[in-house]
């Protein structure tokens, strides 16, 4: 191994790298707002300035097909779900013993899910769960990650709504729109539901309406037992207050999963543009590497919390069996 | 279930207890435009609002904090 030479590379390629990141530096410090504020307009050509970025909450929509609005987000989440799918065909349609790249990718992927859901949730139950739970994980990641692809949000079109003009981006992270959120929560809550439902019947309620208590301390005073009587109404009414809890804490499970992926999702998209705003091309890079950790952490909490609650509700009336046994 | 594992779902909590703080205070707040009671229904709510949160907390750690004790117990 020859001693010239540093990381890997030659010194004169290693000192090309070295000016050329100095020049971006430079340039991106001078055409940003940091550098504005500071060493003031240098007038550099129109290629290198950056226009103040607009924050938009809402999705924008870009055509109608009837009276239904596609947005840029809605359209963003179906290019998700062309991709995935095309994953899905390229590595099964010629599936092979000795596994290809991409197979050894996605079987590595998968590989690794299914054992996190049979960890948390057992052999029988992991497996039963590993469909939904991977669709949720991917759907999400995708989305994450593909709203970090260039194109996403400057690729835009020009529209024209009650008379002013409005440039809008043509597609947008389908995770920044509470919309879809919401939908993915309501999809992760009536599974774990029905899951419940299934798994324990009607006394799956006895969880939200508890009145076995209640029931037992009226009836002690009906016989006469004033004092346990009154005992056992008093444990019944609490009993029902935790029922009421029980139901407030699962409707809140919708709200947080919405509002935890929305906010994530969408403080990321804004934090990137601000920070391409204030100093272009170079500031931004660590960024992007940390939204792609966090799209991960993310579509990860919402999979790994669906599968959590899921393995609650369907365990949840074996415990019950083993605390009155 | 392993128990590190469980603890995700208390990320939820936060979400939990304002929540039904933010709930209640609305549900007062609801309350006193209908009977033009203020602030009677606004202080229920609020006061019911942190009850139900504080016992809502508790109820979702006591799982990590009974196997903690059991543990020093035995």
């Amino acid at each position: 191994m020859s001693r010239k030479g540093c990381l890997g590379c030659s010194f004169p390629v290693l000192i090309t790298i070295v000016v050329v990141v100095l020049a971006v530096g430079v340039v991106s410090l001078l055409s940003g707002a940091l550098g504005k504020a500071i060493v003031g307009d240098v007038g550099l050509p129109e290629l290198f300035t950056v226009e103040a970025p607009h924050v938009q909450l809402p999705a924008e929509g870009i055509f109608h097909i009837g009276g239904f609005a596609v947005t840029n987000t809605l359209l963003a989440s179906w290019i998700t779900i062309v991709i995935l799918a095309f994953f899905a065909w390229a590595v099964t349609h010629r599936i092979k013993v000795i596994p290809s790249r991409l197979q050894n990718l996605l079987e590595f992927a998968l590989e690794w899910l299914l054992n996190f859901c049979i960890d948390v949730a057992g052999e029988k139950n992991g497996r039963r769960f590993f469909p939904v739970i991977t669709t949720i994980f991917l759907f999400v990641i995708m989305n994450s990650w593909l709203s970090l692809v260039p194109g996403f949000g400057s690729i835009t079109f020009t529209a024209i709504e009650h008379g002013e003009t409005h440039v809008l981006p043509l597609l947008r992270g389908a995770n920044t729109d509470i919309n879809f959120t919401l939908a993915l929560a309501l999809i992760s809550f009536v599974f774990v539901e029905y899951l419940g439902i299934r798994e324990g019947g009607l006394r799956y309620f006895t969880k939200f309406i508890n009145v076995r208590q209640f029931g037992r301390g009226v009836g002690q005073l009906l016989r006469g037992k004033v004092k346990s009587g009154f005992g056992g109404i008093f444990m019944g009414v609490i009993d029902m207050f935790v029922g009421v809890l029980e139901g407030i804490g699962e409707m809140m499970r919708i709200v947080s999963f919405t509002f935890r992926l929305f906010g994530n999702m969408l403080g990321g998209e804004i934090l990137i543009l601000m920070m391409l705003f204030l100093m272009p091309f170079l500031l931004a890079v660590p960024f992007y590497g940390l939204e792609m950790l966090v799209g991960a952490i993310q579509a990860l909490i919402f999979g790994g919390l669906t599968l959590v609650f899921a393995t609650m509700a369907v365990t949840q009336h074996e415990h019950e069996a083993s605390e009155s046994s | 279930m392993d128990k590190r594992l469980a603890a995700l779902g208390l990320l939820g909590v936060g979400f939990f207890v304002a929540g039904s703080i933010i709930l209640g205070v609305v549900g007062g707040r609801w309350l006193d435009t209908r009977f033009g009671s203020e602030p009677l229904w606004l202080i229920v709510g609020l006061l019911l609002g942190v009850v139900v949160a504080f016992y809502g907390v508790y109820t979702m750690l006591r799982p990590f904090l009974d196997n903690k004790q059991n543990k020093g117990n035995s």
